[in-house]
């Protein structure tokens, strides 16, 4: 992009611009599209809803989805505020994610590093890995009843997981002389593992962990609609039970919201911890 | 007894300075004593080799590619185990790397979550050392190398070029008996290099220790070398050996250009060319 731009600043067009303005311009384009097409799409489906070209029964309009959004703040849903399905959900899906996100790291790392380790357990992980973990999913409520531990449980395992097998990558992925290079200055193992291996493998520990979020919210919902009375899942499964259409986009647009805020606030710690990469 | 007049302790001073300039004559470091190696018997990389590495010299490795110039770097520097034969460093037998044998690879060994600083102070987090003393040197070698300004910089804010300064002062900077250095200028441009050459002969000069450099290119290896010996294919051992004598200072760029730099780098390429 920035090499396309260097081209055509280089041939004057009537008037001639300097570099600095034209990747300026080019920014604010892009900051324009970003927020201009989501707009029109919305204002799209206000407008195709309300003038009834859509059935409202499969797409209703956004106006009315504000409205259920308001009465379930002011109302809550099914006999429980609207705060407290949030609160129970982010609970599980956060509580799940910060548990697998260790025991994953502690894993992986040991997998990473010691090569008997990895050799024990590459079977299973192999065997593991394509499995969907929702298969497992009434496996452990069997296993840990229909309350919260199940669902934390299949959380925590589908994370868990996808944190392990990129620590585990990142560790192996830690370039060789980086290593030695540390032995000839005189650090043991253990200052070897802390100085390098490890901050080596730290962008691939986040990757793993942003990906492994959003895999978690997915299992969370998946779970609450299985089994429970509270939390967004169980919203949007109560909802199309009793075909609330409104109710169901209320639930959709929440999750997404907070997994994409969830995201965002991942991303920022990643950029902090992460910053020797340039961005 | 009473102190000798300045002017005599200067020339003993000389005098003994033009004693270490001959690798004959000074102490050796690092000795092969009859090393194979190979990942097995059947397939050996480097057979019965004898060498010895002196005090002070810088000691090039020629030769083509795969005569195991790098296998007997990394030999040196402990990171492998002689099939047979013994590597001694002093009167020790090297089993393992140690801080008193520095390696600089051809990239990539720079710690990326470090500074400039922080990567060249990295080895005397490993040793007792006045914090006064270590920042002083790493100030010292950041200044000696070029790098002020950018001691806060990350590697990925410097040029490749920049970054082998760093490796090199990196090593330099703990004072290593040996320093191994595997094709390090072998990855930035000609100009670049030219200047890193000049570069780490006035480091040289300044921390003293021995250098074994291993390198493709014939140049390289006449400007920087006090001796230079060419490995043979097929694990045949040492092809040739030569040394290397140019007026000082060594890295004067003049040397590049003089009859005797043509002369060494003549013969160089003859014998490269013997071996095919």
């Amino acid at each position: 992009m920035l090499l396309k731009t260097a081209w055509r600043s280089a041939r004057p067009k009537g008037r001639v611009q300097d570099l600095q303005s034209q990747a300026l311009r080019e920014k604010l384009t892009i900051l324009g599209v970003s927020i201009l097409i989501p707009l029109a799409i919305l204002v799209a489906w206000e407008l195709t809803t309300r003038l009834g070209w859509v059935d409202p029964l499969f797409l209703p309009s956004l106006s009315e989805i504000v409205a259920e959004f308001w009465a379930m703040v002011t109302k809550g849903y099914a006999g429980t505020s609207l705060l407290s399905h949030i609160f129970i959900s982010l609970q599980r899906v956060y509580i799940a994610f910060f548990v697998g996100t260790v025991i994953g790291l502690l894993l992986g790392l040991l997998m990473g590093y010691y090569k008997y380790i990895r050799a024990a357990f590459y079977l299973v992980t192999e065997v593991l890995r394509p499995i969907p973990p929702l298969a497992f999913i009434t496996l452990f409520i069997l296993w840990f009843g229909i309350g919260e531990v199940s669902k934390v449980m299949i959380i925590l395992y589908a994370g868990a997981l996808i944190v392990m097998l990129n620590t585990m990558a990142g560790v192996q992925a830690c370039p060789k002389e980086k290593i030695l290079a540390a032995y000839t200055l005189g650090a043991n193992d253990l200052a070897v593992f802390l100085y390098v291996i490890l901050p080596a493998a730290l962008p691939s520990i986040f990757t793993g962990m942003r990906v492994a979020l959003s895999v978690d919210f997915g299992i969370l919902v998946a779970a609450e609609l299985l089994a429970g009375d509270q939390g967004l899942g169980y919203l949007i499964h109560d909802a199309s039970t009793f075909f609330n259409v409104e109710a169901l986009f209320v639930g959709i647009f929440l999750i997404g919201f907070f997994g994409l805020l969830s995201d965002v606030v991942l991303r920022v710690l990643s950029n902090r911890v992460v910053h020797w990469q340039g961005h | 007894m009473k102190n000798p007049p300045l002017q005599q302790s200067i020339d003993q001073q000389s005098s003994q300075a033009v004693v270490l300039d001959d690798p004959n004559l000074s102490e050796v470091v690092v000795t092969l004593d009859n090393v194979s190696f190979g990942y097995s018997y059947k397939k050996l990389i480097l057979k019965d080799l004898n060498l010895t590495i002196r005090q002070g010299e810088i000691l090039t490795l020629l030769g083509p590619s795969g005569c195991g110039k790098s296998t007997l770097l990394n030999l040196i520097a402990g990171f492998y185990k002689p099939l047979s034969g013994l590597i001694t460093h002093g009167d020790e037998v090297i089993k393992a790397p140690a801080n008193k044998r520095g390696v600089v690879f051809q990239g990539n060994a720079l710690f990326d979550w470090m500074t400039v600083e922080q990567n060249i102070g990295f080895g005397f987090r490993f040793q007792k050392l006045p914090k006064t003393e270590s920042r002083f040197r790493v100030r010292q070698i950041i200044d000696l190398v070029g790098l002020a300004g950018s001691e806060k910089k990350y590697p990925y804010q410097l040029s490749g070029g920049m970054r082998q300064r760093v490796a090199v002062a990196r090593s330099m900077v703990v004072h290593p008996e040996v320093l191994l250095m595997d094709e390090p200028f072998a990855a930035v441009d000609v100009q670049t290099r030219e200047g890193l050459q000049e570069e780490l002969l006035k480091l040289h000069d300044q921390v003293s220790g021995a250098i074994l450099f291993v390198t493709h290119s014939i140049e390289e290896a006449v400007f920087l070398s006090d001796r230079i010996i060419v490995l043979d294919r097929d694990c045949r051992g040492i092809f040739e050996e030569i040394k290397v004598h140019l007026p000082s200072p060594r890295w004067s760029a003049m040397n590049r250009i003089s009859e005797e730099f043509n002369q060494y780098r003549t013969q160089l390429y003859l014998k490269l060319k013997e071996l095919g």
